[in-house]
Parts: structure tokens; C-alpha cells; sequence
């Protein structure tokens, strides 16, 4: 106590002395409080950082985990469907409590998530909220105010009859008939928004407003979801983006300009986050543009490099990190393909154009492209979400409750299709367990989330809840693995995932600090990897993965590829031991082919041990025979954004 | 009885009287509040009024919209469409939620709310601890054996100064702050959690074991269970509130509406199953 009180003094002295003294640099100097010298002086202002090593943190220490993509019943295809779940169960069932699903089952996930996007499609709707918003025209009224002491006094059903009942009758009083400027439909986007006002709980939960742009001319899907840093107050001065002309379009150029128009009138902030380039028939990531048959130009890739800084790589409708016939040479490429077509299967997938549909492809063209149009059109990290209609965010493969409320967990729901054309069939069982988007902000909140987004600071995951670091620097060396704080040290030699590094200094290569932990109720680690991809001087791209770090001691082969690490599955009773595999991989690593005049980028890749897949779930707790063709077991995986080398 | 047969074409009537575009039947009149509807959702959309050509094109497109919809509705399309039966049962059903929303209940009320459901709102005990991992990834068989051999050291005061520093190198937080049983549950594990919940204050305890291997533990600080006052929670108990009258309105809701009606099955519903089985068993014959 004493010490702190003589600290405060001193430095209490030394601003008084600074101000008493002239500016002139000296060994010492008498004050009211004794005689400061150099030496006390520095313990008042230290130089080093401080003893506590929690002190003074300024970066990300933990991973929030969520769903930048949920439908609730006010999609029309979602309650076409049968969804009966509103946005409002939608949050509770996110934050961790058990709410009954559309389908009458009970339904909890195993942990709350830390934040949610309701991404419906806006619609209009009616005007009954007018009269029981209590608005003073209404009130007026002895109708109105009637209705309104009804149910104000807990007659609200009485209320609702007798209105329904004015209007058929057509008694209702002219004041309350919309009049010109109030709203006559009271939007949907406006449901939206206050539900996610209501569930928004900054430090605990975090939920965003936003919605789903659903361009899906001809069945060929350019999906994206727009998500707002706002709060109300901005959100409600718009309306949502449409497909529909006049109003709206199908075009992600247009989205653009939309969000273009958005932020400007209102100061506010928007991202779009697009997914399933999978049922996009080459359309999602192009060198040709499809809307003009023409190369995209230097605009498109302005837009789409300021817009679009995340990449939803996995979810039900299939993962899209790469595929076998992009990458032959990656034994884990192969991991719940769609690839027969385009989303509503009207026209089958033909194989050239896959390289346009998938994540790894698309940067590696953005590297391209980017010594063409001198900007990277496809600089974007990666997560991770459902698309789950059900308003339920459960992608948990003990706990998958489905793409739609009609395939909520039932006997028959793996053998049922999901869609089915002359042109090919995706069965139920097809749907995938899958996925979540981890993000790595400061702090659980909009503004916090939505930077560490913009940033790219995130990775994405198939559903587990693995804790996934990736630092790239210079400088990095192997016992930087052993440090017991590795972030801190991650973040003062290098960048986080979603960064930059440029211009190798001589002799220098890029190094990797990697970092992962299994969940906590989850699986063990199998491996955590590195793809590269990188532009030579001819302009032709490349790939390589690289297996860096891996539990046990097994050792790589002669291909250079590490063996497989086992399965523990038992299918019959869908159950798994951790009895292989490791909890956690740390290492560092160099690049061993670097050539610092290519463009490059390096990202994560950490596969789980095989465990049982929600087949295989559903087989036990049905007792239903799959047939053979069905996937019983699944490798989790995660996906960390990338970081980007410049020359 | 007639008025509330009414309901289904009250709808209708709804829209009619509201949009005011109809007069005879083959005639669409577009009004002043309806070109001005279409003007202020443009203008919201794009955060500037339509420019003329752009006002026509809405039009345009909204007299296309009323005539297929006439059209639709003359042919009786929209009588057995799921789709359209589905979404017009959710607006209705918005009409109870919406009564739901905004009812105001008294103090008094929440706080019966409060104390008949007070399990789903006590704020669980709080843990400060540090925690060191002896990882079974880095030393297998032995990081038991090391973190039991610390632990002794300590306990007989033996121990190094700084224990965290005899750990491995981890990406698990070297400890919580004011953390919930679920906060720590979502880090370590369940089992963890549970474990430590009994462990002494300020003093090194364990091993613990977790997933990730054993640990040892020093709690700083644990709060109790704490069951809150009405004005610290009221946001919450409110919103539980209002989502309990709104299922309650609901269905008080439909049993009025039902009661409105004549409802009868053209027979018994087992033997009618069993005719349809019989005719299907006949056809795959």
C-alpha cells in the first residue's frame, strides 16, 4: 500500500514538475514530493510491460462462434416448408435454451452460441400492428380505443376477432384506413429488426440484422447475405435488397451499388457474405462474367474486393473449400460434395465449371487476377454457417436438425430427397451436418464482430467448436511453439489470419506460428495442415497442401504425405474414442518453396479424427437401416482465412 | 354466425378497401396512395426518390402484378396452394403476436413471473481462477504423474514461485475471470467445470483432469449463486413474459375464431384410414 501511495506521489511530483520546470532533459530534479531521479522516474513510467502478463491486452482471446445464415418462418420457403419458429425463438434457441421445433420435438443445443444473423427474405405484410401499436390517430377513435383497452386488459383475442370481423363488415373507422405516407404494409424487415434488437445483448449475445439477397436466376445460385454493423435506428431507413425488378435485381453488381447507396445516406455499414458457389454453375467466382459474356473488369473486382470479405465455404447444401477435380493431389478434397448441378437441378454440372464454384480455386484466380486488373476481386476469408430453414442453428452431427422443418429428425428423413429432377437427385442424407463461423473479435458485440469480419479475422468450421490460431510473419521461430502465450506472441511478430504480409525481406521466408485445440466435448485433432496457393510469372496458378503439424509420431511417407491417423467409429452405436488423435497441435512452421517475387497465400486447414456422421446418428436412434451408399462417418474440419503474401 | 363466415373474404375485403384499385371488375385504378406507396418503398431501397422512367417501370410492374393476381383468384388458384394457405395462416397468426408485443404488464405481475419461474433466472456463482495444463499431447503417460508431483510440492510449500510457468504451452486461457460454470464449460469441459466447482480459495488444488490433459487450479475468487431482484433482470423477464402471453393470446385466439365455425368429419377417422390403406394395398395389386 505504502509503495502505491509513494508511486502516485511521485508521478503526481513529476507532472507537477513538469509543468514547473523548464523543458530541458535532466538527471534530476527537485520537487514538493523529493527528489525525482532518473532511476524512479523509470519505475513510475516503465519501459518494459507490465508484470501482469493480462495487462494491457489489446487483441482477441478467444473465439466467438456463431450463424451468419438463419431462416426463420418469415422466409416463404421456410414456412412453406412448415417452419412455425419466428426470429424470436430463433435467438433463444442460440443463446442456448430449449425451445419445441416446428416439427413438436424438443430441441437445445449443447452449448449457446455466441451470436446470430436471422438472414430471412423481406416481404410485406399487414396492418393490424398499426391499431395495437396504440397510434394516437387509432386511439382517437372509440373503435380504436376500444381494441386497444381489450388488449390492454388481456382480451387481446377478443380484440383481434372484432377487428377481422369490423373489416368484413366494413365498419372500421376511415381514420384508421392507412393514409398516404404512414406505411400501409408494415414490413417483415421491420419484424426483423426488432427481434434482433430484442435478443441483441452486447458482452453476452450478439445478434445482427441482416438478410439473405437471393439471386437465383435459372436455378443457378448467387446467394448472398447482407449483414448490418448497425443497429435499428440506420437499419429501418432502408428496405432490404430485393431480386425482383423493378426494385431489385439479380445481379450482385446491383447488390453493390445498393449497399453503396445504403452507406452513404446513412453513414452506415454493411458486408455481403455469399455461399454455395457449389449450385452456382460456374457463376459465383468468375473470370468471365455471365451476366455480359465479357472478362469482369476492374469495377467488379473493386466491388467484389471492397464488399465481400468473407466467404460462407461450408454449410447443409455442401462444403465448398475445393474439390477432387480442382485438386487431385489433396486426399481430404473429397469431403461432402454437391456437385451434380445448380441448386434447383434444372441443369447438370459440367467440370469446367468448377473451377469458378469453389473457395481454394477462386483465390488462387483472385491472385490472377489481381496482376491483371491490379486488384484482387477474391480476397476473402472463410467461415462457416446452416442456411437452415428451420430457424434452428443445429449443425451438431449428434443433434441435426435438418436443412428444412420437414427433415427435422425422423426415420425417414436420410432417405427422403431433398431435390429430385430428371437431371439428378440430392437424397436427404446428402444434407451436411454443417457449419458454424468462428470469429476472433475483442469482445461480444456488433461493432466488435463486424470489424474482426471486415478484417477476416474468422475461420470457419463444419460444426465443431475447435479453437484455430494462424499467425504468419517473418520471424517466427520453433520455440515460439513452446510459448506459453502463444497469441501474444503471434500478434507481436506477425498478422492474425485475414492479414497481409509483404515485401520478404532478403533472405527471409514467410514463417507460420499454427495453433489448434479440439473442442472441449468434441473429437481429437487429426492433423493441422497449410494450403498454399500461389501465381507464377507466367500467370499460371498453383497449390500445394502441407501437412505441418499431426498427433502421434507417425512420420510422413515417401510422397510426403502424412499416413491416415485411424477410426475409432463404431457406426452401430454411433459412438468414437479419443483414444487417437491429439488435443491439441502447436508448431511453426516455414514455407519450404518460397519464391518472393510470386503472389501467394497460405491458409489453415485442422481435421478432426473420424467420427460418427448424423447418419449414422439417426441409424441408432431410428433403427433404420442405411443403405450402403450413405456416408456414416465425417472428418470435422476447420478453415482459417487466409494470409496473403505480396511481393 | 354470418360475420364470422365472412372472415375468409374478409381478407379479401381487406386488401380491397385498403388498396382502393378496384372498380369494375375488368378495371385497375392505380391511386394516389398507391403510386405513392411504390415511390416510398423505391425511395427507401435506394435511399433516393425514383426518377420518372423509374416510377413508370414500378407502375407498370404493379398493374402486371393485380392482373395476374385477379386472374388467379378467378381461376381458384390460390384455394389449394400450400404455399398461399400456409403464408395466409402465419399473417393471421402475426395478429395474436403482435397483440402479445405490446402489452404492458405491471410490476406486479412480473414479479409473480419472477418468483414462479426464479430457477430460469438465478445468475449462476462465479469462478476467478488460474489453471495450469500438463498436456497429455506434449508428455502422455506422465502428465499425471508431473502434475501430481507439482501439486505435492506445493501443498508442502516446496513449490516454485511461479507455478504457471512449470505448465505447457497451450492455446487455453492461463485462466477466467468472473467466468460462469457455462463460460468454463464452453472453454474446458463439462467434467472440468464440475470438478472445480468445490475447489479451494487461494490455494493451488487438482490434478483436475480435462480433455486436454491435467491441471492444476488456484481459484482467486467464487460468488454464489445469486437470485436476482426484479429491477436488475426486468428486461429479461419482461421479454419471458410477453413470450408466455403471446403463446397463451394464440391459442385463446384460435379457440375463438373456432368457435365461430361448424366443423364435422364425414365419418370416422379409423375407419377411414383403413378404406384408404385397403384401396392402396388394392392398387399395388
Amino acid at each position: 500500500m505504502r509503495t502505491v501511495r509513494k508511486q502516485n506521489l511521485l508521478i503526481l511530483g513529476l507532472a507537477v514538475a513538469a509543468f514547473a520546470l523548464p523543458a530541458v532533459a535532466q538527471e534530476h530534479a527537485a520537487t514538493d514530493v523529493g527528489t525525482l531521479d532518473k532511476q524512479t522516474a523509470g519505475k513510475a513510467f516503465p519501459a518494459k510491460p507490465p508484470y501482469s502478463p493480462y495487462a494491457g491486452r489489446n487483441f482477441p482471446t478467444r473465439p466467438f462462434f456463431g450463424d451468419t445464415h438463419l431462416h426463420t418462418s418469415l422466409s416463404v420457403d421456410a414456412g412453406a416448408f412448415g417452419n412455425r419458429l419466428t426470429p424470436v425463438d430463433a435467438y433463444r434457441f442460440a443463446k442456448g435454451e430449449e425451445i419445441t421445433a416446428s416439427s413438436g420435438q424438443q430441441v437445445k443445443l449443447s452449448r449457446p452460441l455466441d451470436f446470430l444473423v436471422v438472414a430471412d427474405h423481406s416481404d410485406a405484410m399487414g396492418l393490424f400492428p398499426l391499431i395495437f401499436g396504440g397510434d394516437p390517430k387509432v386511439l382517437a377513435t372509440e373503435k380504436g380505443r376500444k381494441w386497444y383497452d381489450l388488449i390492454q386488459s388481456g382480451k387481446g383475442a377478443e380484440a383481434a376477432v372484432d377487428i377481422i370481423t369490423s373489416f368484413g363488415a366494413g365498419t372500421i373507422p376511415p381514420e384508421i384506413i392507412p393514409l398516404p405516407g404512414t406505411p400501409l404494409y408494415r414490413s417483415v424487415w421491420q419484424d426483423i429488426i426488432k427481434a434482433a434488437e430484442g435478443a441483441n445483448d452486447p458482452g453476452r449475445f450478439t445478434a445482427f440484422i441482416g438478410f439473405e439477397w437471393t439471386s437465383v436466376t435459372a436455378g443457378n445460385n448467387l446467394h448472398r447475405n447482407v449483414i448490418f454493423r448497425d443497429n435499428a435506428e440506420k437499419a429501418s431507413r432502408t428496405e432490404p435488397y430485393t431480386t425482383q425488378k423493378p426494385l431489385g435485381s439479380d445481379n450482385p453488381r446491383d447488390l453493390w451499388k445498393w449497399m453503396t447507396a445504403y452507406e452513404e445516406k446513412t453513414g452506415g455499414d454493411v458486408l455481403a457474405l455469399a455461399h454455395n458457389g457449389n449450385l452456382s454453375n460456374g457463376r459465383m467466382f468468375p473470370i468471365i462474367e455471365s451476366f455480359t459474356g465479357k472478362p469482369i473488369d476492374r469495377e467488379y473486382a473493386e466491388q467484389s474486393a471492397k464488399w465481400e470479405h468473407l466467404y460462407e465455404a461450408t454449410q447443409i447444401k455442401g462444403d465448398g473449400e475445393t474439390h477432387p477435380f480442382l485438386s487431385p493431389n489433396d486426399e481430404f478434397a473429397n469431403y461432402e460434395r454437391w456437385d451434380k448441378g445448380n441448386l434447383d437441378l434444372t441443369v447438370a454440372k459440367k467440370p469446367e465449371m468448377l473451377e469458378f464454384e469453389y473457395a481454394r480455386s477462386a483465390l488462387k484466380n483472385g491472385l490472377k487476377l489481381e496482376k491483371e486488373l491490379g486488384i484482387n476481386p477474391y480476397k476473402f476469408g472463410l467461415v462457416g454457417s446452416t442456411d437452415a430453414h428451420t430457424a434452428l442453428a443445429a449443425v451438431e452431427e449428434d443433434n441435426f436438425f435438418g436443412k428444412t422443418s420437414s427433415s427435422e429428425p425422423s426415420a425417414g428423413r436420410a432417405m427422403h430427397p431433398f431435390i429430385k429432377t430428371e437431371k439428378a437427385t440430392f437424397m436427404g442424407w446428402e444434407t451436411v451436418a454443417s457449419g458454424y463461423a468462428a470469429v476472433w473479435a475483442k469482445e461480444n458485440t456488433r461493432e466488435s464482430i463486424f470489424d474482426a469480419m471486415e478484417r477476416r479475422e474468422a475461420y470457419a468450421t463444419t460444426g465443431s467448436r475447435m479453437v484455430v490460431r494462424f499467425f504468419g510473419g517473418f520471424d517466427f521461430e520453433a520455440k515460439d511453439a513452446n510459448n506459453r502465450m502463444p497469441a501474444q506472441i503471434g500478434y507481436t511478430k506477425g498478422v492474425p489470419m485475414g492479414g497481409d504480409l509483404n515485401h520478404a525481406p532478403a533472405g527471409k521466408v514467410p514463417t507460420f506460428l499454427v495453433a489448434a485445440l479440439k473442442d472441449p466435448i468434441g473429437a481429437n485433432l487429426d492433423r493441422y495442415q497449410i494450403v498454399k496457393g500461389w501465381v507464377d510469372a507466367k500467370g499460371d496458378v498453383h497449390e500445394k497442401v502441407y501437412d505441418v503439424a499431426w498427433s502421434g509420431d507417425r512420420k510422413p511417407g515417401k510422397d510426403g504425405k502424412v499416413p491416415a491417423v485411424g477410426n475409432t467409429v463404431d457406426v452401430a452405436n454411433a459412438t468414437w474414442s479419443n483414444t487417437i488423435g491429439a488435443p491439441e497441435l502447436i508448431t511453426v512452421w516455414k514455407d519450404p518453396d518460397f519464391d518472393p517475387a510470386q503472389s501467394a497465400f497460405y491458409y489453415g486447414r485442422v481435421i478432426e479424427i473420424p467420427t460418427p456422421r448424423w447418419t449414422a446418428y439417426d441409424a441408432k436412434k431410428f433403427d433404420v437401416k442405411m443403405p450402403p451408399e450413405v456416408r456414416m462417418t465425417t472428418t470435422e474440419r476447420a478453415y482459417t482465412s487466409p494470409i496473403w503474401y505480396t511481393p | 354466425m354470418l360475420h364470422f363466415l365472412l372472415l375468409g373474404a374478409g381478407l379479401f375485403l381487406l386488401f380491397r378497401l385498403v388498396a382502393s384499385d378496384s372498380g369494375a371488375p375488368r378495371e385497375i385504378v392505380i391511386s394516389e396512395p398507391r403510386v405513392e406507396a411504390l415511390a416510398q418503398s423505391f425511395s427507401r431501397t435506394w435511399m433516393r426518390p425514383p426518377t420518372a422512367q423509374e416510377l413508370n417501370g414500378l407502375v407498370e410492374d404493379y398493374i402486371k402484378e393485380e392482373i395476374y393476381y385477379r386472374e388467379a383468384v378467378t381461376m381458384g388458384l390460390d384455394r389449394d396452394d400450400v404455399v398461399i394457405r400456409r403464408r395466409l395462416r402465419q399473417k393471421l397468426e402475426f395478429v395474436s403476436e403482435d397483440t402479445a408485443a405490446t402489452l404492458q404488464p405491471t410490476d406486479e405481475q412480473l414479479q409473480d413471473y419472477l418468483r414462479q419461474h426464479a430457477e430460469k433466472f438465478v445468475q449462476p456463482g462465479r469462478l476467478s481462477f488460474q489453471q495450469v495444463l500438463f498436456s497429455v499431447e506434449r508428455r502422455g503417460e506422465s502428465a499425471r504423474r508431473d502434475a501430481g508431483k507439482l501439486i505435492h510440492q506445493l501443498e508442502a510449500g516446496r513449490g516454485p514461485a511461479d507455478p504457471t510457468q512449470a505448465g505447457d504451452a497451450t492455446l487455453l486461457p492461463a485462466g477466467l475471470d468472473d467466468a460462469s460454470p457455462q463460460d468454463i464449460a464452453s472453454t474446458f469441459g463439462e467434467d472440468f467445470a464440475k470438478q472445480i466447482d468445490e475447489a479451494p480459495v487461494g490455494q493451488w488444488s487438482g490434478p483436475f483432469q480435462s480433455s486436454y490433459g491435467w491441471h492444476l487450479v488456484r481459484v482467486a475468487a467464487r460468488t454464489p449463486d445469486v437470485a436476482p431482484k426484479l429491477e436488475q433482470v426486468r428486461p429479461v423477464v419482461l421479454r419471458e413474459w410477453q413470450f408466455e402471453q403471446n403463446q397463451k393470446l394464440g391459442g385463446e385466439f384460435y379457440q375463438s375464431l373456432r368457435n365461430q365455425y361448424d366443423v364435422r368429419v364425414e365419418g370416422e377417422l379409423g375407419v377411414l384410414l383403413e378404406k384408404y390403406k385397403a384401396a392402396g394395398s388394392e392398387a399395388a395389386r
